[in-house]
This record gives C-alpha cells, sequence and structure tokens, in this order.
C-alpha cells in the first residue's frame, strides 16, 4: 500500500482539483492558471530530454509546439465545428470526447515527425551549430504558418471551442482541465521511463561523450531520433493542449519568445532532472502570475532573476538530481524505477 | 591458429595528409599482439581505423582491407562492431563517463546485449574479482577515482561487453609503474581465459615484455616486425625504443 502512495495521491490530486473546479471552488481564472502550468511542465520535461539529458542546445522548442498546436486545431475545427473554408463539420459533436485525444495525437505525431528537420542534422553538427539550426527550425514552421491563409496566416485559427463544448455537452464537467492534468502526468511518466531504462541511458550517454557512448555500442544516430522525436512530440502534445485552453492559436504565440520562455524553464529548473523541470515549469507560471500587474516589466525582472540565477546557483534549482536523491525517504512512497 | 583480424595494406587519410601507407599485420585467435612506436608514428589511427569511430575523428581509410573473421568490416558503423562482432576497444584517455558511478559505466556497456541477465551477472563477478578496488567502489562516481582506477574502469567496461578481442590504446599512460604492471599481469590473465588482446604502447620494452609478437611503426609504416623475442633482441629496435 505505502508502496502506491504516490501514485493514489496523483490521482486523487487530479480528482479533487477536477472536483474543486467543477463545483466552482476554484474559478475560471485559477483552472486557467494551473492548465498554463500543465502545459508548462510538458514543454519544460520534454525540453529537459534534449537540453538537460542530451546536453545539446536546442532552442526551437516553440516551433514544434506550433505544429502539435495547428495540426490538433485543424483537426478538431474540421470534425467538430463550421469553418467557412474547411466546410461542415464532418462528425456530430457527441463524438468530440473521443476524437480529442486522437486529434491531441495526431498533433504530436506531427511534430515529432517535424523534429526529423532537427534531428538529422544532429548526426553530423554539434553544440552552436545545431542550437542555430533548431532556431531555424522554430523560424521556418512560424514563416510557414504566417504564409497559410487557408489556416489564418497571421491571423491565427479559432474555432476549437467547439470540440470543447462537445464534450461538456455530453458531461458537463471541466474536461480541458482533466486532460491537461493527464497529458501533464502521461508526459512526465513517459520521460521517466524513457530516461531511467536501459535504452534510454544513451541519451546521458551522448552527453558526456559521444564516442565513448559509440564504443559501448550505443547506436547514436538512432539515440539522438528517438530523443529528438520524443520531446518535439511531446511539445506537439503540449500545443495542442495549449490551442484548446484558449480555443484561439496565433503562429506568434510560438516564436521565439516562447522557446525562450521554456528553455528559462529548463535552466531554472536544473538540467536533467525531472523533477526540477517540474518544479520550475510551476514556480515559473506562478511568477508571470504575480507579477502581471508589472506588465511589459516583467520581461525586465525575470530575465534579472536568470541572470542571478545563473550567477549564485548555475546548476539550477535542483541541480542534475531528482527530489527522490534529496529526500531518499521520498522512495517508499512509489514502486516505478 | 585462426587468423582474427587481418588489415591489408591499409591506407588513411586526415583531410589530405596521409597517416598511414598501407600497413599490413594480423593478430591470431589467442594472441597478444603490441604495435609500437614513437608519437604520431600511426597507432592510434590504426585503431580508430578499425572501429570507424564517427566524425570529426574519424580518419578516412583510402585504400587496402580491414579483415575480422574473414570478413571486410570496413562498412560495419562503429556500435555494430561493439554489439555484433565482440570487439571491444579501450580509447585512449579512458573516455569513462565520469558523472555516472563505476556500477553505472559497467552498466552502460551491457548495453547492445541480449544474452540476458545472468550472463551479465556473472560478468560483473569477473570484473569485481579481477578488480578488487572497482568493487569497493561501485557507489562512487567514476570522475573521484584514481587515474588507475579509472584504467581498471575503462577495462572493465570492455570486459562487460561480451567481448573476445580487446584492443587497447595506451593503457599504461599516466600510470604509476606498480600499477602498470597490474594491468599488464591482469591482462595476461584474461589471454590466458581465451582473450586476443591488440595493444599500443609508447612503452615498447613492457609491451614486448608481454606480448607474443608485435609490429613496430613509423611514421605510418611498419618498419619491422616479428616475435617478441626477436624484436627484443633487434639491434636496430633496441636503439630507437628500447634505450640502448
Amino acid at each position: 500500500m505505502q508502496k502506491h502512495t504516490f501514485t493514489i495521491s496523483l490521482f486523487a490530486g487530479i480528482f479533487v482539483l477536477t472536483a474543486l473546479a467543477q463545483f466552482g471552488v476554484i474559478n475560471q481564472y485559477l483552472q486557467s492558471v494551473i492548465m498554463l502550468m500543465g502545459v508548462n511542465i510538458i514543454l519544460s520535461t520534454s525540453l529537459n530530454l534534449v537540453n538537460g539529458y542530451m546536453g545539446e542546445f536546442s532552442c526551437g522548442h516553440g516551433g514544434f509546439m506550433c505544429v502539435g498546436a495547428y495540426v490538433s486545431s485543424v483537426v478538431t475545427v474540421l470534425l467538430f465545428s463550421k469553418n467557412h473554408i474547411l466546410g461542415a463539420p464532418l462528425l456530430p459533436p457527441s463524438l468530440a470526447l473521443f476524437a480529442f485525444p486522437l486529434a491531441l495525437f495526431a498533433g504530436a505525431a506531427v511534430a515529432a515527425v517535424a523534429g526529423l528537420v532537427v534531428a538529422i542534422p544532429s548526426f553530423k553538427t554539434r553544440g552552436d551549430y545545431l542550437a542555430i539550426i533548431t532556431l531555424a527550425a522554430n523560424y521556418i514552421v512560424i514563416s510557414a504558418i504566417d504564409n497559410m491563409e487557408i489556416i489564418g496566416g497571421p491571423r491565427g485559427f479559432m474555432g476549437m471551442n467547439a470540440t470543447v463544448h462537445g464534450m461538456e455537452g455530453l458531461l458537463d464537467i471541466p474536461w480541458m482541465l482533466l486532460w491537461v492534468l493527464f497529458g501533464t502526468v502521461f508526459t512526465v511518466w513517459l520521460l521517466r521511463r524513457f530516461v531511467t531504462s536501459t535504452l534510454g541511458k544513451g541519451v546521458p550517454a551522448i552527453a558526456q561523450d559521444e564516442i565513448a557512448a559509440e564504443i559501448m555500442s550505443v547506436d547514436t544516430n538512432r539515440m539522438k531520433l528517438i530523443a529528438f522525436m520524443l520531446s518535439s512530440g511531446l511539445a506537439g502534445l503540449a500545443g495542442g493542449l495549449f490551442a484548446h485552453i484558449l480555443g484561439y492559436v496565433n503562429p506568434h504565440s510560438f516564436d521565439i519568445m516562447k522557446s525562450t520562455e521554456v528553455m528559462v524553464m529548463v535552466y531554472l529548473g536544473g538540467m536533467g532532472s525531472l523533477s526540477g523541470a517540474t518544479l520550475s515549469a510551476v514556480l515559473f507560471t506562478v511568477l508571470l502570475e504575480v507579477l502581471r500587474p508589472l506588465e511589459i516589466w516583467k520581461w525586465v525582472v525575470i530575465p534579472l532573476l536568470l541572470i542571478l540565477l545563473m550567477q549564485f546557483r548555475p546548476e539550477g534549482i535542483m541541480g542534475n538530481k531528482e527530489l527522490s536523491d534529496l529526500f531518499p525517504k521520498l522512495k517508499k512512497y512509489y514502486s516505478f524505477k | 591458429m585462426n587468423t582474427l583480424l587481418e588489415v591489408k595494406n591499409l591506407k588513411v587519410r586526415y583531410g589530405n595528409i596521409e597517416a598511414l601507407h598501407g600497413i599490413s599485420f594480423k593478430v591470431d585467435e589467442g594472441e597478444i599482439v603490441t604495435l609500437i612506436g614513437a608519437n604520431g608514428a600511426g597507432k592510434s589511427t590504426t585503431l580508430l581505423s578499425i572501429c570507424r569511430l564517427p566524425p570529426p575523428e574519424a580518419p578516412r581509410v583510402i585504400e587496402g582491407d580491414i579483415l575480422y573473421k574473414g570478413q571486410s568490416i570496413l562498412n560495419v558503423p562503429p556500435h555494430k562492431i561493439v554489439s555484433d562482432l565482440n570487439m571491444a576497444l579501450v580509447p585512449e584517455g579512458r573516455r569513462i563517463f565520469g558523472n555516472l558511478t563505476v556500477d553505472e559505466n559497467l552498466k552502460l556497456a551491457t548495453y547492445a546485449r541480449t544474452d540476458g541477465s545472468e550472463a551479465v551477472d556473472r560478468d560483473f563477478e569477473r570484473v569485481f574479482t579481477l578488480f578488487p578496488r572497482l568493487a569497493e567502489r561501485r557507489k562512487q562516481r567514476s570522475e573521484s577515482l584514481s587515474g588507475g582506477e579509472q584504467q581498471m574502469l575503462a577495462l572493465g567496461r570492455a570486459l562487460m561487453s561480451k567481448c573476445s578481442f580487446i584492443m587497447l590504446d595506451e593503457p599504461s599512460m599516466g600510470l604509476a609503474p606498480l600499477l602498470m604492471y597490474d594491468m599488464f599481469r591482469t591482462l595476461k590473465v584474461l589471454n590466458q581465459e581465451g582473450m586476443t588482446i591488440l595493444l599500443i604502447e609508447q612503452n615498447a620494452n613492457l609491451a614486448l615484455r608481454f606480448a607474443h609478437r608485435g609490429y613496430v611503426l613509423d611514421t605510418g609504416e611498419i618498419v619491422a616486425q616479428g616475435s617478441s623475442e626477436e624484436l627484443l633482441a633487434d639491434p636496430e629496435v633496441k636503439k630507437a625504443y628500447l634505450g640502448g
């Protein structure tokens, strides 16, 4: 029983949060902050796989998020809303609940394929040069969508609310909150499984010494392919959730500014630490909300905090340790690796 | 005796510079063979060409062939050389994973093994019997080990990959004489258990005392070869590499 404490409390937490939202104990604003937190956790943990565990410097995470957001939005709009270009809804709204996860998955899958744009050059390019490639990938995605009139171009794309309403029509509970919570748990679970698996050990091996990894029979090209695609796929999942939380997407919400935000979360939390990335995503989201009264000045304060962090604790909040390394007693409460 | 590794007329280039001008040598099963020579003679290049390590370090083979058990391995990618051909490389400078513990380093070497955890456990036992010092430091981060212990770890790691052929690049580098002899004694034990060893060494005296046969490399060419006794007695070799 004790070994499952963590898992049980996790699901109990999801249940309680959903119930609180359902009965109006936490208002819409708080709900959206919580959902944003979830999306940020997905983004920072997935980027941590590449920037933290694999030691590369990817600064185009927003681009993959954008791909996921647009693909899943187009799928749900095509299926459930009336759109002047994509036409009448193809399916009745009662199917929204079942189609939504598939749409999210489609977004993640296409984003993973988009990850190839970075993964393939990474075979021969490393470090700063690869960073420039990731930056270019981000720009390519944004500019491509900017120029696609069919999905709104620079004006953005909307109509995703119909799907959310469809789900609410079936059963009136805060579905998006539930999906975000599940998506977050799924992402952290998947990444945790991956980096602790034998296969996943190849990732930190690449970070340390690519040649040594190769003579330990790690197929470095394959590992990079897996890591980049997994990371960008999960960013796509975050994008899909984000798009359906807001009900509106604009290519410029995923530009280099977004990628920077995600990087800040990774370096704030500590490279190579999933609990660090989770913690910092939560802190960062809260910080953004707390500093909201400062308006645009918050973008002076937050980078300043980052400078101070790099000066006084360059390894981030957690270093490359997990919470369970700092508090070994926590290990009693879960049985998974 | 079966020939395990055969290098035929190997010419290798780094960019426009030819580093090996057509060298040939072979290693028989169960043998210890050493390549000796001064700095820049092409010893490490030879090993890197056999393993085909990824760019930018990879030297480019422009002529000749490398046969392993009679098959050309020029087109085998490096990670397959370890996993499919059971060769292992203990690279120059050890290249252990400093932020991993001793245990984790050894475990990483079993990355591509498919022969089950029992065989892996047996190999763990074997490595810790050969190197009791490593057993004492299993949970320690390997960057905190001494140079000698790191070298043991590099060799232990090679053993964990289920190899029957080990290539060592300057294992004595930076080791105290006592540790150096220990290392070579261990290699001798491994050889008696059937391991084939290709050893690259600057310390020609030590290498020839330990190996069955040797080749002397000089600026990309093999200038002398023979059994260790012959080379140790060769006046030219004596003069150039053994200090008179």
